[in-house]
């Protein structure tokens, strides 16, 4: 079985500094795997164990990139392919074009994984685009994957249902990350994983900017906080009154 | 006249969606039209009235609802299309974006037009962050839910449109409602949440009954639902979880990672119980209590009981 | 705030300019891992909620101690300041597995270096990968560093050696497969391979200790627990020169402990004068508080420099004794004095809150442990002035 994962390079939201105007400081921003993605991995390396073949992961970005690709490369992937470009301009509709070429041109897959959204933009957006782009049936917000012969039996996570789902082979999924616990890459695999093969794509070759309108950001502030951080103190039963005193004041308890 | 397109999936995000839709259509000279795929659905109506996608059947998929999208767009030309953000709503969205090969916005609230473009406002690295995105017609975009009050019902003309029958290969065998976890909390006044700083499963019930206590519902951060199995996942609130803004949220023994507290910074008001006093929960928080929940609990219920009579 | 921060990877490139990638990748990897599985035990591993061998075991399925020893024994062959920077990640993780581990791999450098082919064959790479825990038992009830002193006697007959005495604040003690055991000969102090259980070897109580209260320590008791012959480490006698030459290279990585302790002591203080209110102002708007938080980041880097330099003195083969000493002598120091600021910083709750005052709880050891302050203080003079001559 052909398993193409798709990660994402992210800023580390827990690490981002804004600037004295608020304005996060993206420039050489910390990066790291999107943590959503790491289930998107784990799901393809156990489809891996059950079905033999090979897991390759895909990731677009900055040299950095190269990073996320390695930590997957450890975790068990066999090899990546890392599509070069300036993370900064690039929209959904961007990013899941040039996965697509680079998956067209090292495929055909069994099946494409991504996870259900990446941890600092969180638009949730590629993964159907990619599966548009590539022609495969596509299943969103995957719980949970099982796979037997030409078909794949799915569930698909909503709001407020769980649908047992039907796709055939090759499809393009994504995963929620309640579908598995990432396994931790041991400091061995690490180092090996340095001799695992990345390849190297320039985005704007594989894929070149077509005609279309591309959403860009205008501007970026941080959120004001308008909490008004009152520390209670006292006894378990001073703090406990004083808590439902104040609650009951804001009408927010009856 | 150009059209600003609604859909989703659900009625009553439809009825929200629309209301965006309104500022947007206002701002590009365009009329709003609320679409319907298969069968036409009471509900909002806007000055532009109805569009009746004829052809694919009314249980539909988000790839079918994309590709009946697609096709009448084709021909019909609207501005945008805006839906829900939703997990089906995005999904229908960006497969549309795809199709018509336009841009896309991911989960925008504030939206505003000016001519040839459209921005709104959304929440990056887990809410830390509010960026202003913007895109030139045509083009799509998800409607952050719950940001919009929900447009009344009315009447006007229905505008029908063949688009012809539509296949998934993915088949749906079969559907299961989620535990009423979900539903409640994001209807619930009030929420007690539950996190790590509970020992153990069997100390639950004592934050269900406070949760009762206070009319409320229960919640938890995600390591109670998805690594400890306690709660069924939709009790999770947080960034992959449920998104919830009751009037009241108190959150105990939850340290208050970004990704949680994403899934509740628009409570109205947040009170946080932690042994922790450099929890990150207190930054989210407008009343905390430095101590163990062990003794808060009670004496919160005590102090409920006493003020009950 | 990640444990393993920007400042430990230039280090790292200044350290080690074109593997320094790699190693940071193996270290970050590393602190990601202690942040989520080791330090959220750490309260509870001090109030005595959660036991040392779950955490302990999973760092020894992730490899840390395999980080320092040579490929052909199953190590990672990387270099001992990586292997210190680890230790002091733990240190800020949780001090008392940090102990735990620090120890247990000082038993293996002692099997490396001093051990033959068939006792490294026989036990190395058990101990680095963790499958028999190691400890070393070395100080006495009445005897710490000087171990000519030490009453515990090896008595040969036939092809064994018979072991009587007891050793005192073991670390490790009761729950390790193979005791590092030092015992007089009629050459010396000795160095034997104990495997236990075994008859005749006992173990006290665990001791109830300031700090390091994740970590178990008690007597150990020989009662005529026999060795055979091949389980003596090296030569006969040379016991003492081998306890100075392990315990050389642990200091390094106790001086690592100590600062790992300060790191996350300092984190929690300038978090709390960050977020803590006094007459309309934070506290860290205050002089007074700024020269503390000065004070604390200071020494620490400091203590972070010197034990690196020890570290690869180590590592290029030269004479480190008295630069591991210096930096054990000044981190551990430091270390108290960093969290007895972090206790002032955060006032009545640093003195009432068990997660803040067990950091300096836990540094408190370290000026005993593995020899005193003033021990190192005479070799450390010894040797410079042996040097200056």
């Amino acid at each position: 079985m052909k398993i193409a994962v798709c990660v994402k390079h992210a800023v580390d939201e827990t690490e981002l500094k804004l600037d004295a105007n608020g304005s996060p400081v993206l420039a050489g921003a910390p990066g790291k795997m999107s943590s959503f993605d790491k289930n998107a991995v784990e799901e393809g390396l156990r489809l891996k164990a059950k079905h033999q073949g090979e897991v390759v992961v895909f990731v677009v970005g900055t040299a950095d990139s190269k990073k996320s690709l390695k930590e997957a490369l450890a975790m068990g992937a066999d090899r990546g392919v890392l599509v070069t470009s300036d993370p900064l301009s690039l929209d959904s509709f961007r990013v899941a074009s040039m996965l697509a070429a680079a998956i067209r041109m090292s495929g055909p897959y069994d099946v494409v994984i991504c996870s259900e959204g990446s941890s600092d933009t969180y638009t949730g957006q590629v993964p159907p685009m990619l599966a548009e782009f590539l022609g495969l049936p596509y299943v969103g917000y995957a719980k949970k994957i099982g796979v037997e012969g030409g078909a794949a039996k799915l569930e698909r996570s909503l709001e407020d249902s769980v649908e047992s789902v039907e796709a055939p082979v090759p499809f393009a999924v994504s995963v929620v990350s309640e579908i598995n616990e990432p396994r931790y890459p041991t400091l061995i695999q690490i180092m090996q994983a340095g001799k695992k093969p990345i390849e190297e794509l320039v985005g704007d070759q594989v894929a070149p900017l077509g005609d279309y309108s591309q959403v860009g950001v205008k501007s970026m502030s941080s959120q004001p906080s308008v909490r008004k951080h009152v520390m209670i103190g006292g006894t378990p039963d001073e703090a406990a009154a004083k808590l439902v005193e104040a609650l009951v004041k804001e009408g927010v308890l009856k | 006249m150009k059209s600003v397109w609604v859909y989703s999936e659900s009625e009553s995000v439809s009825n929200e969606v629309a209301s965006a839709a309104v500022g947007v259509a206002e701002g590009a000279g365009a009329m709003v039209q609320v679409v319907d795929i298969g069968a036409s659905r009471p509900g909002a109506f806007s000055p532009g009235g109805k569009l009746l996608l004829k052809g694919p059947h009314p249980d539909i998929t988000p790839a079918l609802a994309a590709e009946a999208l697609a096709r009448a767009a084709r021909e019909l030309q609207p501005l945008v299309l805006l839906t829900g953000a939703t997990r089906t709503g995005r999904e229908i969205a960006a497969r549309f974006a795809a199709k018509m090969r336009v841009g896309c916005m991911a989960e925008v609230a504030n939206l505003s037009a000016d001519g040839a473009s459209f921005s709104g406002d959304r929440n990056v690295f887990a809410g830390k962050v509010v960026a202003r995105v913007s895109c030139q017609f045509p083009a799509a975009a998800t409607v952050k839910v719950g940001s919009y009050p929900k447009m009344a019902a009315g009447e006007g003309v229905v505008q029908e449109k063949e688009v012809g029958e539509v296949s998934d290969p993915v088949r749906v065998v079969g559907r299961e409602k989620k535990a009423a976890g979900a539903v409640d909390l994001k209807s619930a006044k009030v929420i007690v949440s539950a996190g790590r700083g509970v020992k153990k499963k069997e100390d639950l019930p004592m934050l269900e009954e406070l949760a009762s206590e206070m009319h409320g519902a229960l919640g938890c951060s995600r390591p109670l639902s998805a690594d400890l199995g306690w709660l069924p996942e939709e009790h999770h609130i947080g960034l992959t979880g449920v998104t919830v803004k009751p009037d009241l949220y108190l959150a105990v023994g939850i340290s208050g990672q970004l990704q949680h507290v994403a899934g509740m910074k628009d409570s109205k008001v947040v009170a946080s119980i932690n042994t922790d006093k450099d929890a990150p929960i207190f930054q989210a928080s407008d009343y905390g209590i430095v101590g163990d929940l062990y003794q808060l609990v009670p004496a919160l219920r005590k102090a409920l009981a006493s003020r009950a009579r | 705030m990640a444990i393993y921060t920007s400042e430990h990877r230039r280090l790292m490139e200044m350290l080690h300019p074109g593997r320094h990638q790699e190693y940071s990748e193996v270290l970050s990897s590393l602190g990601a891992f202690m942040e989520k599985e080791i330090l959220p035990l750490s309260p509870k591993l001090d109030a005595g909620g959660a036991s040392i061998a779950g955490p302990r075991r999973a760092l020894f399925e992730q490899g840390m101690t395999l980080i320092p020893f040579p490929a052909e024994h199953g190590g990672l062959g990387l270099p001992f300041s990586v292997y210190a920077t680890a230790v002091e990640l733990l240190g800020s993780a949780d001090a008392s597995v940090a102990l735990s581990v620090e120890i247990h791999n000082a038993v293996a450098e002692g099997l490396l270096r001093f051990g033959n082919a068939s006792q490294r064959e026989k036990y190395l790479r058990g101990v680095i990968t963790g499958k028999t825990l190691a400890s070393f038992a070395l100080t006495e009830p009445a005897s710490g560093s000087d171990s000519g002193s030490m009453a515990t006697t090896a008595e040969r007959k036939g092809g064994e050696f018979t072991i009587n005495g007891s050793k005192m604040f073991i670390t490790n003690a009761g729950e390790a497969g193979l005791y590092l055991v030092f015992a007089k000969t009629k050459k010396g102090p000795s160095c034997f391979l104990l495997e236990a259980p075994s008859p005749g070897l006992k173990f006290g109580g665990d001791l109830k200790k300031l700090g390091m209260r994740g970590s178990r320590t008690s007597e150990v008791v020989f009662e005529g627990c026999r060795v055979p012959e091949e389980n003596l480490l090296g030569e006969e006698g040379q016991g003492g020169e081998y306890a100075k030459e392990i315990l050389h290279g642990a200091r390094i990585v106790v001086a690592a402990l100590n600062v790992g302790i300060s790191q996350i002591a300092y984190n929690k203080s300038v978090a709390y004068a960050r977020s803590r209110k006094a007459f309309g102002k934070t506290i860290s708007d205050f002089q007074l508080i700024r020269e503390k938080i000065a004070d604390m980041k200071t020494g620490i880097s400091a203590g972070r420099l010197l034990y690196l330099y020890a570290a690869r003195v180590k590592e290029l083969g030269g004479d480190y004794a008295s630069e591991a000493s210096q930096a054990k002598v000044f981190a551990t120091e430091m270390s108290l004095k960093a969290c007895d600021e972090a206790i002032q910083i955060h006032g009545g709750y640093g003195y009432t809150t068990d997660d803040l005052h067990r950091h300096w709880r836990d540094a408190r050891l370290l000026t005993i442990g593995e020899g005193t302050s003033e021990v190192l203080r005479m070799l450390i003079s010894r040797k410079e002035l042996a040097r200056a001559q």
